[in-house]
């Protein structure tokens, strides 16, 4: 008895019974979709918002100012901060929502303040025209560099470098275009204006820093910048919460734990639609060993050996919940690429670690819940079988 | 060949103990043709499973091949059924969804004989019923008498010492009934020992040899040549 003879019989066998054998296949189906599915949305998340996290930089700290009270903080303050303790810039940053003016075009969106360092800071790559200068920021110049979402808005196209727009009142040239960042968990990230941050103060009418950007020299020395933020802030506010210090790194640890987590419990409950799957397989080998008990007794009675029944009841499992995975997967990879645009995970497809888990979890499911009742069939005895009505 | 040494079989029915063998001495020699006769409910099926190795006896010895088989594990009464014995039933035990071809060459593959073997074996075993044309027929696709030619292929197909059939022709009607019991004596004259079961004495009469059985107790009839001889 070959084990590609009990594959054959173990198809003939489904291919007998096509209706309940699909049936029972769809639950293992649905379960390998739940798995594969939920999972690889779970690594596309993770993948897409680390990505933006690495691309904030890893060597930026951000410190945010909670308290209304005054602090005391303002530009040159925090300029005198560079070159110490690992810190190589610093920009403060104020922002709010404003609403621009292009002929009879409006739209509202973030106003951010910011001074020139902002950009390298912030790794905010300018494409067309040029970031912000120093001579814009002391001469308080009524320029903006804006994000490509604001240009289709205010003009329809993306060749503006030179255009005018009215933001509260002022006229505003834009010198530079940044690049395409696309939306993250901040919202649509093409959609800001960046002015001067002194002009940004009068605007939104805001004088205090509620916001700061540091960059570090790497990644090694950023624990001891943030320390030296910490003593700075603790000095100039009275409690801990009226200020925050985000590592960059740290967000990124703190993000890759979290989603690994919720992963799994997806996962998890995803493995529970495919346990599903795996009684249902279970529950229908059962009934075919007791319907085809007459059979198993002429088998039996012909001289097939305890492991030959075995065997094709075993390996009939098997092959229903491996066409079950193969299906399954198939059907995955359909959901994901319909998924990709909407869900703008470009890479969101079936990953190679996600389809063995799938296909194993198929096979184990389908040993495990087979082995009982192909145990049970092979046990008959053979008159006890050949007597059955 | 076979030697049954006082073997018994009881069911428990209920509170009721029902005695299907009753210290039964029986032996069939190679080459023998022998009819085991008598009413429904005599025990002929328990003595043919128990012969079979389908079944076990409750007491007394079971020799086949001069081997005390009483002690056999599962697996080695497997090997001499798929071996040694080749059944006929009276419901013919064809696997429906398999074919013609693929029901008689079922007990190669559980003999683990390669393709090419199987499929001259097969082929001459198809032959020898009568059946060349049918090989791709499914049983519901053959008439009763068919189907029981293919249940006689398979039986003969490993080639058995032993052939037990039971009541082979008990869904039949008397036309095929007659040539299956002509195909039986054909086995017979080529070798092959053949115990055959029937509560028709028109049918045992076929047999050289019969044998009675009533309540679990065998008597031998007087065979024609002792008669003659006596
Ligand atoms: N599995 C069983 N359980 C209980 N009683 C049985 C069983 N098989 C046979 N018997 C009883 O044993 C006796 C002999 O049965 P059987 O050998 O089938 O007779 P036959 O084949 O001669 O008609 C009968 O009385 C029958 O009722
Ligand atoms: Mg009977």
């Amino acid at each position: 008895m070959t084990f590609l003879q009990s594959l054959k019989m173990a198809f003939s066998a489904i291919g007998a019974n096509k209706m309940r054998s699909f049936l029972t296949v769809l639950g293992v189906i649905i379960g390998v979709i739940a798995v594969v599915v939920l999972t690889s949305l779970g690594q596309g998340a993770l993948d897409q918002v680390s990505g933006q996290i690495q691309n904030l930089g890893t060597n930026m700290l951000t410190v945010t100012i909670s308290t209304t009270r005054h602090t005391g903080i303002d530009a040159p303050t925090l300029h005198a901060l560079v070159g110490h303790d690992g810190i190589t810039a610093i920009s403060p940053s104020i922002s709010g929502r404003m609403t621009a003016k292009a002929g009879t075009e409006t739209f509202s969106c973030r106003v951010e303040g910011a001074e020139p360092a902002f950009f390298a800071i912030r790794k905010m790559n300018v494409t067309h025209g040029r970031a912000l200068t120093p001579s814009d920021e002391e001469n308080r110049l009524p320029v903006a560099v804006i994000g490509i979402r604001v240009a289709d808005e205010l003009f329809g196209h993306r060749n503006v470098i030179g255009n005018t727009f009215s933001l509260g009142g002022r006229e505003m040239t834009i010198v530079g275009l940044l690049e395409e960042q696309g939306t993250s968990m901040m919202g649509n990230e093409d959609e800001r204006i960046i002015i001067p941050f002194s002009l940004a103060q009068r605007l939104l009418r805001q004088t205090s820093i509620t916001t700061f950007y540091v960059s570090t020299e790497s990644e090694d020395v950023i624990d001891q910048s943030e320390q030296a933020l910490h003593r700075f802030m603790k000095a100039r506010t009275t409690e801990d919460r009226d200020y925050s210090v985000l590592n960059q790194s740290s967000i990124l640890d703190i993000f890759n734990t979290t989603t690994a987590t919720l992963t799994l419990m997806l996962g998890g409950i995803a493995g529970i639609a495919l346990l599903v799957g795996g009684i249902g397989i279970m529950n229908i080998m059962l009934v075919s060993v007791t319907e085809r008990t007459r059979e198993i007794g002429i088998r039996k009675a012909i001289g097939a050996q305890r492991t030959a029944i075995l065997s094709q009841f075993l390996i009939e499992a098997v092959a229903l919940s491996l066409v079950g995975g193969v299906l399954g997967v198939a059907c995955s990879y359909l959901m994901l690429t319909v998924l990709r645009g909407p869900l703008d995970m470009p890479s969101l497809t079936v990953s190679m670690s996600s389809l063995q888990l799938a296909l194993s979890f198929s096979i184990a499911i389908g040993i495990i819940f087979g082995i009982y009742p192909a145990n049970k069939a092979s046990l008959l005895k053979p008159i006890d079988a050949l007597r059955y009505e | 060949m076979i030697e049954l040494e006082r073997v018994s079989k009881r069911y428990q029915m209920g509170g009721e103990v029902v005695t299907a063998l009753d210290e039964v001495c029986f032996s069939i020699g190679a080459h023998e043709y022998v009819a085991l006769i008598g009413p429904s409910g005599s025990g002929k099926s328990t003595m043919m499973n128990i012969i079979g190795c389908l079944d076990s006896a409750d007491s007394g010895i079971y020799r086949l091949d001069g081997q005390d088989i009483t002690r056999y594990t599962a697996r080695q009464l497997a090997a001499i059924r798929n071996r040694k014995i080749g059944f006929i039933f009276q419901q013919f035990n064809l696997l429906q969804k398999l074919t013609a071809y693929e029901n008689v060459e079922l007990p190669l593959i559980y003999q683990g004989l390669g393709l090419g073997e199987r499929r001259i074996r097969v082929n001459a075993a198809m032959e020898r019923v009568g059946l060349a044309d049918r090989m791709r027929h499914r049983p519901n696709q053959l008439s009763g008498g068919q189907q029981q030619r293919v249940a006689i292929a398979r039986a003969l197909v490993t080639g058995p010492s032993l052939i037990l059939a039971d009541e082979p022709t008990g869904n039949l009607d008397s036309k095929t009934s007659v040539e299956i019991m002509a195909t039986l004596r054909e086995l017979n004259a080529a070798g092959n020992s053949i115990l055959l079961i029937t509560h028709d004495a028109n049918v045992a009469s076929e047999a050289p040899r019969r044998v009675r059985i009533a309540d679990g107790r065998l008597t031998e009839e007087i065979s024609e040549d002792k008669k003659k001889k006596k």
